[in-house]
């Protein structure tokens, strides 16, 4: 609860800080320090020690895993902010304001993590959308911008509606909102139940951007603007992957018969989409977009699976995949020209820079000695011990070398082709926090256990 | 009344959202159609907590839920409506239209 | 027929020719006045069913303020003009064929559920009353209901950030 209160708190003081403050500076240093108290607070929260003492009467439960959760998504928010929150200025004038906004996404985020009722689902996904949608429109003089926007907002209302009819279905079948009293089990044959329960699951799938519901995504990725693209690419939807897993595994476990080879179809299908189409993309922004649907394909192991080891693996991932992305993100928004050719030469212009990039796409691709590498070994080992779909690891796998090609097109760009400089320059401290990166990527991928044991302390 | 004939209502409404959604082009009138999903949620909702007092009469909050569910949903609906008609006046401020077929300069 | 049959007919028949004529008609004005009779038919539903707090709240919140807000949109922009091209019929009868299939496939699949003949209580029951409803919502229901206070903020943020002109 620590974090909820105080994300939504550090939110309202991050709106009075627009009218406190003339210059950019302190408002991003207030936004620094707040994301890093909030940090100290959620951790305090996992060790016991809780600030505010609220009676959820049942809406919420902290468990271990969701507190540890919200922890890496607010260690990988204040590496975001530590990395990006230059690039925000050029946004827009509204400096103050888009940080009050990113800490209410985290509010909501906290919340899908650890619902117990749908309500608390709803109105979590509703404080995530509303504020995505107005930082997609934030370059308010870029048509792109604009029209993602809109398209983001309509399609993201229509997903609503979806989801809405299939709570109301579940509703009527269940007569309950709160996800541990449904006695799914003894409603087996109901119609109601199962139209809800497929509603249900492919509103959250348009969330989080799985094919056949991915149309909106690289449209909406391209035309945000970059700084927000990195967020909501990242944070964003490993939070609602989260809340996902949480329905599926919490609610409706006992008739898994019914959606497990819709999941296992889905993935496939996701993974399919997003790899074939990112292979003929020109521009890395937009192939990142399409890599971005490809992973969350991988992360949908985790609800075919849907054992420990699933659990664990969708950390890793978050984990490998959020750390990777805004690395990659952080450094595109300093670019002028963000297709394959704008990275031509980067190695001989920007050394250190280049290597980053280079261990970022290693990690996304998954080569081994990476954190990617062990985040898609852990959703296949899950996979395998679930049992029964042993075509999907294949195919997994399969795709995941397809993968590769278009990932290492950056990289073979950068060292082995000329070109001019399209680098606008970084300062020495976010060169500091690009190899901090780099090393907890490695860290991550060679000692994973460590990782796993703050988690069960 | 049977519950049948509210579910066979709320999904025709829903439905004709639906269609809406799919085949009108002006960002408005789709807006709107989203709002007429969301009511049509609404509706079969209050039915279905009537149904669920009823059923179990003896608890006097049985289906209370239900209804506080539509509350929270208006609560979404007008939070959302805000913002919507606010990116559609900025989306025309710069473009004169609100026609969503002319959403395609994103495609390269 | 009694008299609650009779109104429930007649509320139905209303709320979907109004429905109906939101996505029919061409002048944008004409959709939102059908949005909002459709309104008022699902608020006099909910009076029958003696959801009364739900009722007035549809009224003064859909009708009154969310409808006038379309309305005040619709006439700065000057779009009560038909102004919508019709470029693609087949994407329109496509649209429709696949809205009609989702709703049979829906009908269907719940024409026989388990609870068909489970009946809805009309006209009685206090649950829907403001006082029930408001004791829940400041006791139970109060997490939810301050937590929802975020939603509203960050709308008003929205409204700021985006309405601005700069």
């Amino acid at each position: 609860m620590n974090a909820v209160l105080l994300s939504g708190l550090l939110g309202v003081v991050m709106m009075f800080a627009s009218f406190l403050f003339r210059t950019k500076a302190p408002v991003r240093i207030l936004a620094i320090l707040g994301m890093a108290v909030l940090l100290v607070a959620n951790v305090l929260d996992t060790k016991g020690i809780h600030f505010f003492h609220v009676n959820t009467t049942g809406f919420l439960s902290f468990t271990g895993y969701a507190l540890f959760f919200n922890t890496i998504v607010i260690a990988c928010t204040l590496i975001f902010f530590l990395i990006s929150s230059k690039d925000m200025q050029k946004v827009g004038n509204h400096y103050a304001e888009y940080f009050a906004l990113i800490f209410f996404i985290l509010t909501g985020i906290f919340l899908v993590t650890a619902f117990t009722n749908l309500l608390i689902l709803f109105i979590g996904i509703e404080i995530i959308s509303i504020p995505l949608y107005i930082l997609t429109g934030s370059a308010k003089k870029d048509l792109k911008s604009n029209e993602a926007a809109l398209k983001y907002f309509l399609m993201g209302a229509f997903s609503t509606g979806v989801m809405l009819m299939g709570i109301a279905l579940i509703y009527g079948a269940t007569g309950t909102f709160d996800i541990t009293k449904m006695n799914i089990a003894g409603l087996l044959k109901s119609n109601l139940l199962t139209a809800g329960m497929l509603m249900l699951l492919f509103s959250m799938c348009f969330k989080v951007s799985i094919a056949p519901f991915h149309f909106w995504t690289p449209d909406v990725y391209d035309g945000a603007p970059n700084v927000f693209t990195s967020f909501m690419a990242t944070i964003v939807k490993v939070g609602i992957f989260v809340g996902f897993l949480h329905l599926f595994y919490t609610a409706f476990d006992a008739i898994a018969l019914q959606w497990k080879i819709w999941m296992a179809v889905l993935a496939a299908l996701t993974l399919l989409v997003g790899n074939i189409t990112a292979v003929f993309q020109q521009s890395v922004k937009r192939m990142l977009a399409y890599s971005s649907i490809s992973q969350a394909g991988f992360m949908l192991f985790a609800l075919v699976a849907m054992n420990e080891t699933a659990h664990e693996g969708l950390l890793l991932y978050a984990i490998a995949y959020c750390l990777a992305t805004i690395g990659v993100f952080g450094i595109i928004s300093k670019m002028t020209d963000y297709s394959f050719d704008g990275f031509n030469g980067l190695a001989g212009h920007q050394p250190l820079v280049a290597l980053c990039v280079a261990i970022f796409m290693l990690s996304l691709a998954g080569i081994p000695l990476s954190a990617g590498f062990l985040a898609k070994f852990y959703m296949l080992k899950a996979v395998i011990q679930a049992g029964g779909y042993m075509w999907l690891v294949i195919f997994g796998v399969l795709m995941a070398a397809v993968s590769a090609y278009y990932y290492f097109r950056v990289i073979q760009a950068m060292y082995f082709k000329e070109g001019p400089n399209h680098f606008s320059g970084i300062s020495a401290f976010e060169k500091c926090v690009l190899v901090g990166i780099c090393v907890l990527i490695v860290f991550t991928g060679l000692f994973p256990n460590i990782i796993f044991g703050w988690m069960y302390f | 009344m049977p519950i049948n004939y509210y579910i066979t209502l709320a999904l025709c409404l829903f439905a004709i959202g639906v269609v809406g959604v799919l085949t009108r082009r002006n960002a408005i009138i789709v807006f709107m159609c989203i709002e007429l999903m969301l009511n049509s949620v609404n509706l079969l909702l209050v039915a279905f907590s009537k149904m669920h007092h009823l059923a179990k009469g003896a608890a006097a909050t049985a289906g209370t839920d239900g209804q506080l569910f539509v509350f929270f949903i208006m609560v979404v609906a007008a939070a959302e409506v805000s913002v919507g008609l606010a990116i559609i006046v900025m989306m025309y401020r710069n473009v004169h239209s609100i026609n969503i077929n002319f959403l395609n300069r994103l495609k390269h | 027929m009694n008299i609650t049959q009779l109104l429930f007919w007649l509320l139905t028949v209303i709320a979907i020719g109004s429905a109906l004529m939101i996505v029919t008609s061409k002048n944008p004005v004409y959709s939102v006045l059908g949005l909002i009779v459709t309104f008022f038919a699902i608020s006099g539903h909910y009076i029958l069913m003696n959801a009364q707090f739900l009722a007035i709240v549809n009224i003064i919140v859909y009708a009154g303020a969310i409808m006038v807000l379309f309305l005040f949109v619709i006439m700065l922009m000057n779009l009560s003009r038909a102004t919508e091209t019709l470029k693609n019929k087949w994407l329109q009868i496509v649209g429709a064929i696949a809205g009609s299939c989702l709703f049979l496939v829906l009908i269907a699949a719940l024409k026989n559920t388990e609870i068909k003949k489970n009946l809805v209580e009309m006209g009685t029951g206090d649950i829907g009353l403001v006082k029930s409803l408001g004791r829940e919502l400041f006791t139970t229901f109060v997490v939810p209901f301050e937590i929802s206070s975020v939603l509203f903020l960050s709308a008003m943020i929205g409204a700021v950030v985006i309405g601005k002109k700069e």
